[in-house]
């Protein structure tokens, strides 16, 4: 994932494989770990002629963005997915405190 | 079995609005937290029961002197291929509406829940890749922001979450109690204590009672952690991390939210006294009897 968030452009699995060489990984450990993160819609894959190509779905800040909106929207309807040391916010106050952050 | 079915409308409605309500205003809640969750859960499920069970029993009345005897009889007339004359459209409406109400409440918990392993499921694949194990502390994992927050994502395979934020501003004991305070969230699963509430609001969130409900459950669950990590830390370290994050979480900008704060604060600090042990057997027992009183009505 590093090596494809640090790459400028859309890597095939034989380059993720070069940028990682002093880690001697098989090519099919690199198209296992691609299509894993492939699934969990970290990363698409794009076919160009016989090659694939992988590109992030999005950036790392963006990513860690989206974690810390769940973690601090503290909505009680978003199903209890999180416990927050902080406690949820009643539905009216959120939406207070969504413009206030707005 | 008329009469039962007036008995269980009364209590369901009672249960569902004034109950509730006054319920939630309660004090002692703070001294028993865990008497206090066990007579929620009796809440809502006895109420539910009432409510759906109401109408079956009444549609049904006019087929036997107890529910399962009407049972019987509606399938033996069926199976005969007759149709029980004194089953007459009034009764048959008011049992299919009961049992709408209670397919209706299911479907949303079962969808609720659903949407929030889902939920979980895609924070917990993007917290593997992000986040990094935390060596002083197995199992805990840093998140790589300056905004200080904490927590967990509860699940058979559950994830405890700092904030880099949070090992920024707090000291290392302070850290330990945030620790204990989301263990406790993990071990006894509150995550699946406040869902009944929260299916219950997203079925009727026009009743104001479930709205409350709601609300108090969440608080009471936060103390409950808070007695567990204050058992297991110095109760004035688990007040110092709760002053830096609380303080600097966006929701400090609302009243009721540093109101809540400062109620958390002030209980660990004066620490109330826990109930007698008396009136902690009391409490359990009003909440068996809660659930039995719906039960008895249902099958006499």
């Amino acid at each position: 994932m590093e090596v494809l968030w640090a790459a400028t452009g859309d890597l095939t699995a034989r380059e993720v494989q070069e940028s990682l060489a002093d880690r001697e990984l098989a090519t099919t450990t690199v198209l296992t770990v691609l299509g894993r993160l492939e699934r969990k819609q970290l990363v698409v894959r794009t076919r160009d002629g016989r090659a694939h190509h992988y590109r992030p779905t999005a950036s790392r800040e963006d990513h860690v963005a989206e974690l810390m909106n769940d973690a601090l929207d503290g909505a009680p309807d978003r199903g209890a997915a999180l416990a927050r040391f902080l406690g949820s916010i009643p539905s009216e106050e959120r939406r207070k405190l969504r413009d206030l952050l707005d | 079995m008329a009469l039962a079915a007036l008995g269980l409308l009364v209590l369901g409605v009672v249960l569902a609005e004034p109950a509730s309500r006054g319920f939630s205003k309660a004090r002692w809640t703070r001294r028993d937290p865990v008497g206090a969750l066990l007579v929620w859960q009796a809440i809502g499920l006895a109420g539910g029961l009432s409510l759906v069970g109401c109408g079956v029993v009444y549609g049904l009345s006019p087929l036997g002197d107890s529910l399962p005897a009407a049972v019987g009889t509606l399938v033996r007339e069926w199976n005969e291929g007759r149709w029980p004359a004194r089953f007459d459209a009034v009764h048959l409406i008011a049992a299919l509406a009961s049992v709408g109400v209670g397919a209706r409440l299911l479907w949303v918990l079962g969808t609720m829940y659903v949407r929030t392993v889902r939920a979980r499921r895609r924070h917990r694949d993007l917290l593997d890749v992000l986040a990094t194990p935390w060596p002083d502390s197995p199992g805990t994992r840093v998140l790589d922001h300056p905004q200080p927050v904490a927590y967990c994502l509860p699940g058979r395979s559950s994830r405890l979450v700092v904030s880099a934020g949070v090992l920024e501003a707090l000291e290392p004991e302070e850290v330990w109690a945030v620790l204990a305070h989301e263990r406790s969230h993990l071990r006894e699963r509150h995550d699946l204590v406040v869902l009944p509430f929260v299916a219950w609001g997203a079925t009727a969130p026009f009743v104001r009672g479930m709205e409350c409900a709601q609300v108090a459950v969440a608080e009471l669950i936060e103390m409950r952690a808070d007695d567990v990590a204050a058992c297991k830390s110095e109760p004035h370290e688990l007040v110092g991390a709760l002053k830096t994050v609380g303080g600097s979480a966006p929701a400090a900008a609302l009243s009721s939210f540093t109101d809540a704060l400062e109620a958390r604060i002030e209980r660990i600090s004066s620490h109330p006294r826990p109930l007698p042990w008396a009136a902690r057997i009391g409490v359990r027992v009003c909440a068996v009897a809660l659930v039995a009183v719906p039960t008895v009505l249902l099958l006499l």
